[in-house]
């Protein structure tokens, strides 16, 4: 796991509350609606705690989706995201 | 998460865009909605075309807080306001209002003119019988939803079977409808001013197919400045089903 993949589990275990994540392994390939049931404000929520963490604005990236297509997004497809923001 | 304490209560605020210039504040829906259905959808185009966006969550909804009273049109209008002092904006803004939203935003133009710049009503009923029965019918509905989620215990159930967002959105509607004064205070109106005092210019988008398309042509009569807009064949979901023409039409008469 690269070591954007272990922080942003982590911040998305503060987002959701570690309760529900005592069953739920955070891959690549783990999605935000179906997987983690995460909802579209605390998606919001998660953005800003990206961008105080990492210096790295989400918005310009997630304007070019629906909020169906953001929700439905993997872990992993963030994470990438964040690594070529700070590449 | 960005905080603004305005008339006591702690109000979760987003801001998109440059930090002065021209200035949209959007006003989200009842219930299930929050100031995410805008942030997905209007506030980065537009900020990105150098409009300064406001975003809040109403008392009760999303990740403000849920104080147990204080829920009429006329109390959702003096948020707003008290967050735009707080935040430091003195210059008219324009205000975005969807659905209910339409309510609220068209409440604040008539209560504080100097301080409103236009209104953008998508899919709101604001006066007239058509809003009336849109009103009594919301007071209704959510009635019968608050007696479904107390007694059926639905949160609940959906938490044991792993259903977690489902659990939490009826979770927060339950604590909403059943622990607050929102149903009481929204059926304690007249609620409606009348629309020919409205002194703004007032952009009007309604689907074709909504059951509120009869406030258009009301909206239309009465306010002395409005522009309308219909999409076709569209219900009552219009700024998640038709966001580009909604884009356009709000950059169009907005001249940015």
């Amino acid at each position: 796991m690269s070591d954007v993949l272990v922080q942003l589990s982590r911040i998305i275990s503060e987002v959701v509350g570690p309760d529900f994540l005592l069953g739920v392994e955070i891959t690549p390939d783990t999605t935000f609606s179906d997987d983690l049931g995460l909802e579209s404000i605390e998606f919001v929520a998660l953005a800003d705690k990206l961008r105080e963490h990492y210096d790295v604005d989400l918005v310009g990236f997630l304007a070019d989706m629906d909020i169906d297509e953001i929700m439905a997004m993997s872990v992993g497809t963030l994470a990438t995201h964040i690594e070529s923001s700070r590449a | 998460m960005p905080e603004v304490t305005a008339r006591g209560v702690r109000f979760h605020v987003q801001t998109l865009g440059p930090d002065d210039g021209p200035t949209v504040v959007f006003v989200h829906g009842l219930v299930m909605d929050n100031l995410s259905s805008f942030y997905y959808t209007l506030a980065a185009p537009l900020a990105a075309r150098g409009v300064r966006t406001i975003l809040f969550d109403l008392r009760g909804h999303g990740l403000s807080a849920r104080p147990t009273s204080g829920y009429t049109p006329a109390d959702n209008a003096q948020d707003l306001l008290e967050i735009l002092t707080v935040l430091g904006v003195r210059s008219p803004v324009y205000l975005l209002g969807n659905s209910y939203g339409g309510v609220v935003a068209m409440r604040t133009a008539l209560l504080a003119p100097d301080r409103v710049a236009g209104v953008v009503v998508v899919e709101a009923a604001c006066g007239g019988i058509v809003g009336d029965l849109w009103l009594e019918d919301m007071v209704n509905t959510l009635t019968v939803a608050a007696l479904g989620l107390e007694f059926d215990r639905t949160q609940e159930q959906l938490f044991s079977l792993g259903q977690r967002k489902i659990a939490r959105l009826a979770a927060n509607a339950s604590a909403l409808l059943n622990g607050t004064s929102l149903i009481d205070d929204l059926g304690s109106g007249p609620w409606f001013d009348d629309l020919s005092l409205v002194d703004c210019p007032v952009l009007g988008v309604f689907g074709a197919e909504s059951s509120l398309i009869g406030a258009a042509a009301e909206l239309a009569e009465e306010v002395p400045d409005c522009r309308l807009h219909v999409v076709n064949g569209l219900g009552h979901t219009v700024l998640r089903e038709a966001t580009g023409e909604l884009l356009d039409t709000v950059f169009d008469w907005l001249r940015v």
